[in-house]
């Protein structure tokens, strides 16, 4: 038994450790750890519920946009508003797509493609072209420079990179393209929002202002360059990559329970109608499910708060206050973990406490069970290309994971564009109420469920004489990062690990490869 | 096509060279006919390109994914072309113990320029820590060894927003959490912001690389080049202001004339930022551009002093009351609002970064900070 810890997890957004015993090659038990804690709801409380958002959107500065409007809706909710104007609707659906259209782009070449293409052997490829050239005239002087910058102390010699040399140059010459791309992405948002990433255009009601017709057609324009990219680049790398690397199918499957709340809202604002589906799956049957906010249970046994905290409590009523004494368990030494290694707690689902994978692959998943013609189409492609036609149990792994994260990005791409239009339509037709005015003196519940890109996020609060009384939210991370509950039960991502293959411990890159498909 | 007409590494020429030049000496405050050589000579001579090691601590990522929004050089210039971006750990390739090598190595060799994004965990050192390190550790450490420190965002400068009461980690800013530990910050700079603004981390890096000295700061230890002027003061809706002007209701028909936030809470009269002059996300827009008011993000404790954000801000006196210029005796009691409002005039001409006219200026008198 061999084991291997890996502290810090890079090129992920938040503080991780995974710890795993290794024994004859293959990963036998796993344990995450989220290395930080910062205490939003004990912050939140007492709070004005009208600017609560500004500290909820601070949660993640990767997605602030899903939790901006998590927090505004939930606020709305308390106070028994039901929709927000059609014109509101559009407002908030374009900034989402563009947030999501730089997310995903990012992930898939910034965040997740060291793991597969091996920036050093691009050396070694004949360049077909000027451009792919003048990219590997530019590695090479990065190379001799001996300044490797980021890309210093890889494991570039580790077997497990598949690619003949031409791909990895031309993936290399599509990550630096994809630099500039995202930030097309992050424009068309923050024309609208003021500035990305820290939207200012959000709030309680609706949006501060309808965006002008020139606003509207710069973000067409950005967003048809996004759209040409995932159409043109990112969906042909996926294809061109992905038959290097089928092993990918053969580990990383999870918990086999897949969450989605939904996001991007169709007219009705039905959250089962949203352009990605709520719904969930469940012990790895292809079925599609109803889901219920009220659900989420939390559970401290195993995380630095106090055991009685969690017990299966609804988020709102889970106390946030850390335990007194909580001290890092040393990389090296005694064995891992005794008791307590964690500050997400873990989040299960209903009264069989279920652990829930949440992420594009949930909500691709719940998008092709619900019968969406674009997922339909998309994943019978994707199948085909991979030789497993017909098979969608093969997206159970972690080739599912990141092929379903280029699926959600066109489809999201594809949908923006339809929402400007419709916003112009709208302002054709003098529909250019935005706001609404809310009366925040009232007491009240409210909840709101909008898909972060790595997932199901949920926001939660209790609002009583102009104040937050208590606020709660459940990001992705804490499903797909939940340490083990009170019954001992794994959360997804180490689920997913136990059975990852590990051909040199030294250098556990597939260790890495399975964690990053989360994208924690 | 356009993908592929896109040109990913187009060899500068040497009049793009030059141009690029004449904009960063306009970003860091160098006018007259010797800035452009000036600059020029500098980039030449860096024989290596600047190592920068960059932490996160108690952070959400939002500077580094503004830093991802850097246009002058774009991303993939900066990190391949001009610094070498030695650790990230949202960037860098390596993992756990390799990651910790690139951290060690670089800090070792004390070559290096440290970039903290992230408030430090005083109060339960654990609840931020990195490879087995906790926060205060690598910090203390990177800092005694770098060539000069840059705080980038609010987090990192003052705390931010886990620093907002009543603080559950004691979450402190650089230079507090030296301070606490016995060290005189006199090699760290404070760029704020929320998050911290990318042209900002450039500029303030140039500035060091070129100048070979830190820019002045303000008695909050922000460069008094950027940071030297109110919100307020270069607000496309001052003119509504003063005409009294005012959005009563988000959505109403001030609203939609682009009328003045200050009655739905604007914190511009109270925050030092050259948001209106920069504006964001390359140039394109700004928070009160969107409509929404300032909520003073450039400010130390923001999160507890400027808010409610959708309240006005205390003390600040309508049109009538008082003459526009006495402005900006708000929170704090901020009275320094005459302090480098000579540089941002200079970068309201120009516009910071967007290519400040350089050839023809006057003399090279505004190479100091606070003068002209």
């Amino acid at each position: 038994m061999t084991k291997v810890v890996i502290d810090p997890i890079t090129r992920i957004e938040g503080h991780l450790r995974i710890t795993c015993e290794v024994e004859n090659g293959v990963v036998k038990d796993a344990w995450n750890t989220a290395t930080m804690f910062r205490g939003f709801e004990i912050f939140m409380k007492g709070r004005d519920p009208q600017g609560i958002w500004q500290f909820a959107q601070r949660i993640c500065g990767v997605c602030p946009t899903p939790h901006a409007f998590n927090s505004v809706r939930a606020v709305e909710t308390a106070l028994g508003m039901e929709k927000v104007s059609d014109s509101a609707r559009l407002v908030r659906n374009m900034m989402e797509a563009a947030q999501l259209g730089y997310d995903h782009i990012l992930w898939f070449y910034h965040l997740n493609g060291f793991d597969y293409v091996n920036v050093p052997n691009t050396l070694n490829a004949k360049a077909s072209t000027p451009g792919l050239k003048a990219v590997q005239d530019q590695v090479k002087a990065v190379v001799d420079s001996g300044q490797l910058g980021p890309f210093a102390n890889m494991y570039w010699d580790h077997p497990g990179y598949k690619l003949p040399a031409e791909l990895d140059l031309e993936v290399t010459a599509h990550y630096l393209q994809a630099l500039d791309i995202q930030q097309k992405a992050c424009d068309a948002s923050a024309m609208l929002g003021g500035r990305y990433p820290m939207i200012n255009n959000y709030v309680p009601g609706g949006v501060t202002q309808m965006p002008s017709i020139e606003d509207i057609e710069f973000y067409v324009s950005q967003m048809s360059v996004v759209k040409d990219f995932i159409d043109t680049v990112m969906l042909p790398d996926l294809l061109a990559i992905a038959p290097y690397y089928l092993d990918l199918a053969g580990y990383g499957k999870g918990v086999g329970n897949f969450l989605s709340w939904g996001v991007l809202d169709e007219k009705s604002q039905d959250p089962y109608d949203r352009l990605f589906p709520r719904g969930g799956i469940f012990d790895g049957k292809l079925e599609l499910q109803k889901v219920s906010l009220d659900e989420p249970r939390q559970y401290t046994k195993y995380s630095w708060f106090g055991d009685g905290v969690g017990a299966g409590k609804h988020p709102l009523n889970v106390g946030q206050e850390p335990i007194d004494f909580t001290k890092m368990p040393p990389i090296e030494g005694e064995a891992f973990p005794q008791g307590k290694y964690d500050w997400t707690q873990a989040v299960r689902y209903g009264k069989e406490d279920r652990p829930m994978e949440v992420g594009p692959l949930a909500q691709v998943l719940i998008s092709y069970l619900a019968g969406r013609p674009e997922a339909k189409k998309l994943v019978d492609d994707t199948l085909a290309a991979v030789g497993h036609a017909g098979d969608p149990t093969v997206l159970l792994s972690n080739l599912g994971r990141v092929a379903a994260r280029v699926i959600k990005a066109k489809i999201n791409s594809d949908n923006a564009l339809r929402w400007a239009d419709e916003l112009l339509a709208n302002i054709g037709k003098g529909e250019t109420t935005v706001y609404q005015e809310l009366d925040f003196s009232q007491t009240g519940t409210g909840q709101s469920g909008w898909d972060a890109p790595r997932g199901a996020l949920a926001h939660y609060t209790k609002l009583s004489d102009n104040k937050v009384d208590t606020y709660a939210a459940v990001p992705p991370s804490n499903w797909n990062l939940s340490p083990r509950d009170d019954k001992g039960v794994r959360g997804p991502v180490e689920e997913a690990l136990v059975g990852t293959p590990v051909l040199d411990p030294e250098k556990p890159l597939e260790i890495l490869r399975t964690v990053h498909t989360f994208d924690p | 096509m356009e993908h592929e007409e896109m040109s990913l590494f187009p060899g500068l020429t040497r009049r793009d060279f030059l141009k690029s030049c004449g904009v960063l000496a306009g970003a860091i405050g160098l006018s007259g006919p010797m800035a452009v050589p000036r600059v020029a000579n500098a980039l030449e001579q860096l024989a290596k390109r600047p190592a920068i090691v960059w932490s996160c601590f108690q952070e959400c990522l939002g500077c580094s994914v503004n830093l991802l929004q850097s246009r002058k050089p774009n991303p993939a210039n900066l990190i391949l072309k001009q610094i070498s971006l030695d650790y990230h750990e949202a960037v860098m390739a390596p993992a756990g113990s390799q990651a910790k090598k690139s951290f060690h190595d670089i800090v070792d060799s004390k070559d290096f320029y440290y970039i903290v994004e992230g408030g430090i965990a005083t109060a339960i050192p654990d609840a931020c820590t990195i490879g087995g390190m906790t926060s205060m550790e690598m910090c203390k450490d990177a800092y005694q060894k770098s060539k000069a420190t840059i705080a980038i965002g609010t987090c990192a400068c003052y705390g931010g927003i886990q620093a907002a009461a009543p603080n559950p980690t004691g979450s402190k800013g650089v230079s507090d959490f030296l301070k606490s530990e016995g060290i005189t910050p006199d090699k760290l700079i404070n760029s704020p912001r929320c998050p911290g603004n990318a042209d900002d981390t450039v500029a303030i890096l140039l500035y060091a690389l070129v100048k070979k000295q830190l820019p002045e700061l303000d008695s909050q230890g922000r460069p008094k080049f950027l940071f030297g002027q109110l919100v307020h003061d270069n607000c496309e809706r001052r003119g509504h202001f003063d005409a009294g002007e005012f959005v009563e209701v988000f959505g109403d028909a001030g609203s939609e004339k682009g009328w003045c936030l200050y009655k739905v809470g604007c914190k511009g009269p109270v925050a030092y930022a050259p948001c209106p002059v920069t504006r964001w996300n390359g140039d394109i827009s700004w928070p009160v551009m969107a409509g929404g008011p300032c909520i003073g993000c450039s400010e130390p404790d923001f999160w507890d002093t400027q808010s409610p954000f959708y309240e006005k801000a205390p003390g600040v006196k309508l049109p009538g009351d008082i003459t526009p210029t006495q402005l900006g005796v708000g929170l704090g009691a901020i009275t320094a609002v005459g302090i480098g409002a000579h540089f941002i005039g200079q970068a309201a001409t120009g516009r910071l970064f967007k290519g400040a006219p350089v050839e023809g200026m006057e003399d090279e008198g505004s190479d100091e900070g606070g003068k002209r």
